[in-house]
């Protein structure tokens, strides 16, 4: 499939012409499934552009130059310059034949008329006071099958909705939607209108498909199952000398145990305690997770106990983690971005959760309905989890929760817990309104729209052969119309298990590095600052939560081994097997990111980047989390 | 008016591919979104429409690459290699004299990133053609958020950082081979990096390459007034760059833009080191250039101009014409002869 240059000149690429990110290691380059027939050397730079559109994108190119008048002798349009840069919404940039079609397209389309602007226009965050404590809920909750038994968990509490929400209307005012930001960068006050999707879509995401190579036409089916397409080894580094020899002999352990030589990873992992309590920071704890789970490889210690964690147990860590560093709160707030732009105009909405466990996303997602232009929907929310080994109903509990809340923002609320052992075990009928009770629509009324939610538990069915595959058809069989995927953005799953290894020894790295250079919130870069114990318990918590995914990844097998994460290539490729295409994150969903990373991170580390219509969130310039959405394929989806 | 914009549209088309000459054009387009006229910049889009990639220690085509955080200034490594293992930071990395050629990226101050994918790119090929080098590329902070001297500031930083590195040694007793290089405003912290250097340190490079390095001034040159909107580059945001990285109250006379100029700083007797400085002739600046060139010489320096009359802006970008190939030879034969 590798086409020879025809540009004037030269051998086109001597040896070392840069792969994009999405590409990586490996022996070699790995082509995309969706490349074929576009320009290899824009291809290295990170645009597809087909070759046989080269010609129309320079036509296309030249058009907006005049347009703009920004050559020299003609007036530059400012208006309109300022129109495409502040107002218009970009998407998946790399496409430059459809983002050059937007913009084309917001010339000859005259901004449709401000909607009548009252105050909540400005949309903030306005919080609802505390609810009364005792609300008669009025919606119907409970339909799980386990019964409801009386709750001992730790319950979250609803009347201080989670951070993003937290800030009181006097601080930065974070909203969906229309937005006024609240300061950028340079000061200026930008107004952005909210296209309505079905306008933007029909020039930029429609199309972005066709840019890349339509989606019908190129899917390669034989590099599938699970194209090894390693993610990048990436890296940050620190360069004191301990820090190397202490990586040096963590792979040189991992390789001895990849040779089954268990003498010499003993002797190694004694050397690696030495070096890793000499350490500080971020690389003596990630040195300690990774040595303790080599020893448990090597001893054989049924990792079971170590690694897999009660579900309860997992929440409450998962919710530490939640406090800590923004990735969870970044999570949220794309895939929220994503229902929201696929929501608007529907009156009646269904969020189907994979991964409800204390349900801290909604109350965010409730309020931006609440608040949107024309009223909210009547929301149906099915949260899927886990039997409780104690058999209380944690889902009806956070169910019980939302209803509360929702309750005081005056949403239409219906809620029904559903405990799976896996995901794997849903059928689409078990989700089916007229099987679970709730409310049916009248014949005439719309159908329900329905996103499927899931947030960093889509790579365990990897563990199970098929399961994942099951899975999305039963998704595909929902007819959802947005589907979001939140995921470490890692290969942790396939080739030997040195590669692996290796692989999350620098994931982790970057990510414990985070946790101590983006701890002090509002303040500078650098190291972590004792700011309160519960600060520091919450980031204790927090490494316990990731070195139980690195005892995972690293200690186990089989079915044991859920932590199977892969990179967003790889679940892109899976993703469109299943019938599903992508629903691009645009510009304004990437410049709220950022803005609520600035506020809530402190440090400024941490990077939104843009990538095939996707959002990632890293450290510097490693990502760490990708969120893709997703819309099936046929048209008659929309 | 729609007639002179047609001959611009047709004439950059006819010198260059169509490839570079849609990179570029991209490149010219998105630009005009993200410089306001007030002169504020829209980072937040400008950030969303780079493309990035990340690094990758497994080795692509021979070179890996990792990056590294001093404080909060990244710096990108490039270096030639087989194995996926990083490499040991106590040893040299070769026991022969090579280069490590210290490169800041182009984007007149305001634009890309270290992990840029055409940078990323471009510090591949250089560490290819100049094997076995090292090249580290600078993530140095841009304006209009961070103007003068802090381009400079962490150009310095880096360069500190380099020279203190056993693995970039031959051996403990030698000193290291650094080149400072740079495109565009890369060229220009370059030159003031290394101006730094020879004016307050013992650090001794081994050379500076310059590609199109950015310089001006207050008036306008025939150069700028003859190619005004022609390939792609107009005065009018040259200018707007200048204002968004010059002080406040400053003008482009400013010894950071026109070094040579009415504030210019001596550098005769300095220990300044070699030059190789590639001047575009379709780039409207390039009398700027030549007079850099000029004023290096006049100060008693060592200086190769590499002239390609028909080349534009951004040429090197994409291995794909000639000026590119001849340039990348003359890097590699500078940085080979200046090697020791």
């Amino acid at each position: 499939m590798k086409r020879e240059h025809q540009e004037i000149g030269g051998d086109g690429g001597g040896g070392g012409g840069g792969l994009t990110g999405m590409v990586g290691g490996g022996k070699g380059k790995i082509k995309e499934e969706d490349d074929e027939g576009v320009d290899e050397l824009l291809a290295a730079l990170g645009y597809k552009v087909r070759s046989s559109d080269m010609a129309d994108v320079a036509l296309k190119m030249e058009q907006l130059e005049m347009a703009m008048g920004s050559n020299a002798g003609a007036a530059p349009d400012d208006s309109l310059i300022a129109h495409l840069a502040s107002d218009t919404v970009h998407y998946n940039p790399s496409d430059l034949s459809t983002w050059l079609e937007t913009m084309l397209s917001e010339l000859n389309t005259p901004p449709p008329p401000l909607p009548p602007a009252p105050a909540d226009r400005h949309l903030s965050y306005d919080l609802p006071p505390a609810p009364a404590p005792a609300v008669s809920v009025q919606s119907s909750i409970f339909d799980t099958i386990a019964p409801a038994e009386s709750s001992t968990i730790t319950t979250v509490d609803f009347s201080a909705p989670p951070p993003p929400s937290a800030r009181p209307v006097t601080g930065p005012r974070v909203s969906y939607g229309p937005t006024e930001t609240p300061s950028d960068l340079t000061g200026t006050r930008e107004r952005k209108r909210m296209r309505s999707s079905s306008a933007s879509s029909s020039s930029s995401r429609g199309g972005g498909v066709a840019g890349i190579g339509s989606v019908n036409t190129t899917t390669t089916e034989a590099s599938s199952i699970s194209p090894a397409a390693p993610g990048p080894t990436v890296v940050i580094v620190d360069s004191q000398e301990a820090g190397i020899r202490l990586v040096h002999a963590l792979m040189a352990c991992a390789d001895a145990v990849q040779q089954d030589n268990m003498k010499a990873a003993d002797a190694l992992l004694k050397q690696i305690s030495v070096l890793a309590a000499s350490q500080g920071g971020a690389m003596r704890k990630v040195a300690s997770y990774f040595a303790q789970a080599l020893a448990g490889r090597i001893y054989r210690i049924h990792p079971q106990q170590d690694c897999s964690l009660d579900s309860a147990f997992s929440d409450i860590l998962q919710m530490h983690f939640y406090e800590t560093c923004p990735y969870l709160k970044f999570a949220h707030f794309t895939a929220n971005q994503a229902i929201l732009e696929a929501f608007a105009g529907r009156r009646r909405v269904h969020v189907i959760d994979f991964s409800m466990k204390q349900g801290m996303q909604w109350p965010a997602l409730l309020q931006a309905l609440a608040l949107r232009p024309g009223g909210p929907p009547s929301f149906r929310l099915t949260g899927i989890g886990p039997p409780q080994p104690d058999n209380t109903d944690a889902l009806q509990q956070v169910g019980l929760k939302l209803a509360q809340f929702a309750e005081t923002i005056h949403i239409d609320f219906e809620y029904h817990g559903f405990v799976a052992n896996s995901l794997a075990d849903l059928e689409p009928y078990m989700l089916d309104p007229n099987r679970t009770g709730g409310t049916v629509a009248g014949a005439d009324e719309e159908p329900e729209a329905i996103a499927v939610n899931s947030i960093f538990d889509l790579h365990r069915l990897l563990a199970s052969p098929g399961a994942i595959e099951k899975v999305l058809g039963t998704v595909r069989a929902m007819r959802p119309r947005i589907v979001t995927v939140v995921e470490q953005e890692a290969n942790h799953n396939s080739g030997p298990f040195v590669d692996r290894f290796t692989e999350a020894l620098h994931y982790y790295s970057t990510m414990f590095d985070s946790l101590e250079g983006g701890a002090c919130s509002g303040g500078g870069s650098g190291g972590a600052v004792e700011s309160g114990a519960g600060q520091q318990q919450d980031q204790l918590m927090s490494e316990v939560y990731l070195g139980h995914q690195i005892c995972n990844v690293v200690a186990c097998e089989g079915a044991e081994r859920t932590e199977r994460h892969e990179t967003l290539t790889q679940w892109r490729s899976r993703m469109v097997r299943a019938g599903f295409e992508p629903a691009h994150l645009g510009s304004n969903a990437y410049k709220q990111a950022s803005i609520l990373l600035e506020f809530f991170a402190g440090g400024d580390g941490y990077r939104v980047e843009e990538r095939d219509g996707c959002l990632t969130l890293g450290w510097h310039s490693r990502p760490l989390i990708a969120t893709s959405a997703w819309r099936l394929a046929d048209a008659a989806a929309r | 008016m729609a007639g002179s914009e047609e001959i611009n549209a047709n004439e950059s088309k006819m010198v260059v591919p169509l490839t570079t000459w849609i990179l570029i054009s991209n490149f010219k387009l998105a630009y005009n979104l993200l410089r306001r006229p007030d002169g504020t910049f829209d980072r937040h889009l400008a950030e969303f429409l780079d493309r990035r990639v990340p690094a990758n220690s497994t080795p692509i085509n021979g070179i890996a690459s990792f990056d590294i955080l001093i404080s909060s200034l990244l710096l990108r490594l490039y270096f030639p290699s087989d194995t996926p293992t990083l490499p040991d930071f106590s040893n040299p990395l070769f026991r022969h004299p090579f280069p490590v050629i210290l490169f800041f990226h182009g984007g007149s101050f305001a634009h890309s990133s270290a992990n840029s994918a055409i940078y990323d790119s471009l510090c591949r090929r250089l560490v290819h053609h100049c094997s076995p080098a090292v090249v580290i590329s600078v993530n140095y902070r841009r304006s209009p958020e961070h103007r003068y001297p802090c381009a400079y500031d962490d150009g310095w930083t880096a360069l500190q950082w380099a020279y203190n590195q056993a693995f970039l040694r031959n051996s403990p007793n030698s000193n290291p081979n650094i080149f400072l290089s740079g495109d565009s405003s890369g060229g220009n912290i370059a030159h003031h990096v290394a101006l730094r250097a020879a004016a307050t340190s013992n650090i001794i490079l081994s050379g500076n390459i310059l590609l199109n390095p950015m310089f001006g001034g207050q008036c306008r040159t025939p150069s700028e007034l003859k190619l005004d909107g022609k390939f792609f580059v107009t005065l009018k945001d040259r200018d707007w760059y200048w204002k968004a990285f010059l002080p406040i109250e400053a003008d482009r006379d400013h010894p950071a833009c026109n070094p040579f100029g009415p504030n210019s700083v001596p550098i005769s007797g300095l220990p300044f080191p070699k030059s190789l400085v590639i001047v575009a002739g379709l780039d409207l600046t390039h009398d700027w250039q030549l007079r850099y060139v000029h004023g290096l010489k006049e100060g008693g320096h060592d200086v190769k101009l590499v002239f390609r009359e028909s080349a534009t802006i951004g040429f090197y970008l994409l291995p794909n014409n000639d000026h590119c190939h001849v340039v990348m030879d003359e890097i590699r034969n500078f940085v080979s002869s200046n090697c020791h």
